[in-house]
C-alpha cells in the first residue's frame, strides 16, 4: 500500500463546501494536510510552485480533489493544462461536483479525470465520503511517484 | 444511481493467473456485488471482447463493461498495451480501468498512470487482503463514483 498523500489540494470556490469538506476530513482522520484554493488560476499557481506557494513549504499534492465550477479557469480548464504538464500530469484528480450531469460527467473523464465524485446533500455523508475517499486513495491506491 | 441498482453494468476482469481470478472472483461474491463479472485471461481476448468480435458480437449477451480490473502481465498483449488502445477508441476510452497487478517493479506504475489508468492497485498477498480491497472496489467504484456513459455523446 503506499504511503499516505502528506497534501490534498483541495479546488473548491464555495467555502461552505469546502468547510464541510474540510470537517469531513478531520472527522474522518485524514492526516494528510488539506490546502484549499478557491479558484482555477490559483490551483494553476500552487502546482507550478509560484509566490505564496514556495514548494518548501506547499509541497506537491498526492492528489486533487477539485469541482468543476470555479471563477476564472474552470476545473476542466485546470484538469486539461494538468495533464499536459510533465511533471504533474500523473497526479490523480478527483472531480467533485454538484452536477453529475452525463455531459459534466464524460467530459472529465475524457479530459483524463480518475474519478467523479457527486457533492453530498448533508454534513454526514459528507463524512461517508471522506472516509470512502481515504479508504481507497489514500489507504489502497499506489500514488505515482509524481 | 438509479441505474445503477435497476440494471447493473458488467465488469471486465483481465487476469491470467488461475489463482488470483479464483480469489477475486470469490471476493466480489463475499462483498455482495450484484454486478456480472465477466473473467477473461489474455490480452488479444479482451481487445477482441471489447470490439464485439465473434464470438461476442452480440452485444446484448456481451455488453461493454462499466469497470475494467486490468493485470499488466497478461498472454497475447499486454495489459498496458490494451489499456493504450481503449484510451483511444472513442467509444470505449472512458471506461474506467483499475489496474491490479503483482509487478513489485515500480518502473510500471508511471507508465500505467500516463496511460490512462484511474487507479493502481498492487495485489494483495493474502486472500483476507483481497477481500478488503475487492470491498473497497465495491464501496468506491461501484457506489460512489459517478460513472461515465460508455456509449454516448462525444464532448
Amino acid at each position: 500500500m503506499g504511503p499516505l498523500a502528506e497534501v490534498i489540494l483541495l479546488v473548491e470556490d464555495e467555502s461552505s463546501d469546502a468547510h464541510l469538506l474540510q470537517r469531513a476530513f478531520q472527522k474522518a482522520q485524514v492526516p494528510a494536510r488539506i490546502i484549499r484554493v478557491a479558484n482555477g488560476d490559483e490551483a494553476i499557481a500552487y502546482l507550478t510552485g509560484r509566490e505564496p506557494w514556495n514548494r518548501r513549504q506547499h509541497p506537491l499534492p498526492g492528489i486533487i480533489m477539485m469541482d468543476i465550477k470555479l471563477p476564472r479557469r474552470s476545473g476542466f480548464e485546470v484538469l486539461e493544462w494538468l495533464r499536459d504538464q510533465e511533471a504533474l500530469r500523473r497526479i490523480p484528480v478527483v472531480m467533485l461536483s454538484s452536477s453529475p450531469l452525463p455531459h459534466d460527467v464524460n467530459r472529465a473523464y475524457d479530459l483524463g479525470a480518475n474519478s467523479y465524485l457527486t457533492k453530498p446533500q448533508d454534513p454526514e455523508k459528507f463524512v461517508r465520503l471522506a472516509c470512502a475517499f481515504r479508504d481507497y486513495w489514500l489507504c489502497t491506491n499506489v500514488d505515482p511517484a509524481v | 444511481m438509479t441505474d445503477k441498482l435497476s440494471e447493473p453494468g458488467i465488469i471486465l476482469l483481465v487476469e491470467d493467473e488461475p489463482d488470483d481470478a479464483r480469489l477475486l472472483m470469490r471476493a466480489f461474491q463475499r462483498a455482495g456485488v450484484q454486478n456480472h463479472v465477466r473473467h477473461l485471461t489474455r490480452g488479444d481476448t479482451a481487445l477482441a471482447y471489447l470490439q464485439g468480435l465473434p464470438p461476442w458480437d452480440n452485444r446484448s449477451e456481451n455488453p461493454l463493461p462499466i469497470l475494467m480490473i486490468l493485470d499488466l502481465k497478461l498472454p497475447g498483449m499486454t495489459g498496458l498495451e490494451l489499456l493504450c488502445w481503449l484510451r483511444q477508441q472513442r467509444q470505449l476510452r472512458r471506461i474506467p480501468v483499475l489496474v491490479f497487478t503483482g509487478e513489485k517493479d515500480q518502473s510500471y506504475m508511471g507508465p500505467a498512470y500516463d496511460a490512462g489508468a484511474n487507479s493502481y492497485l498492487r495485489k494483495p498477498a493474502d486472500s483476507a487482503e483481497i477481500e478488503r480491497v475487492v470491498s473497497l472496489i465495491k464501496n468506491y467504484w461501484l457506489v460512489l463514483n459517478e460513472a461515465p456513459l460508455v456509449v454516448g455523446p462525444v464532448s
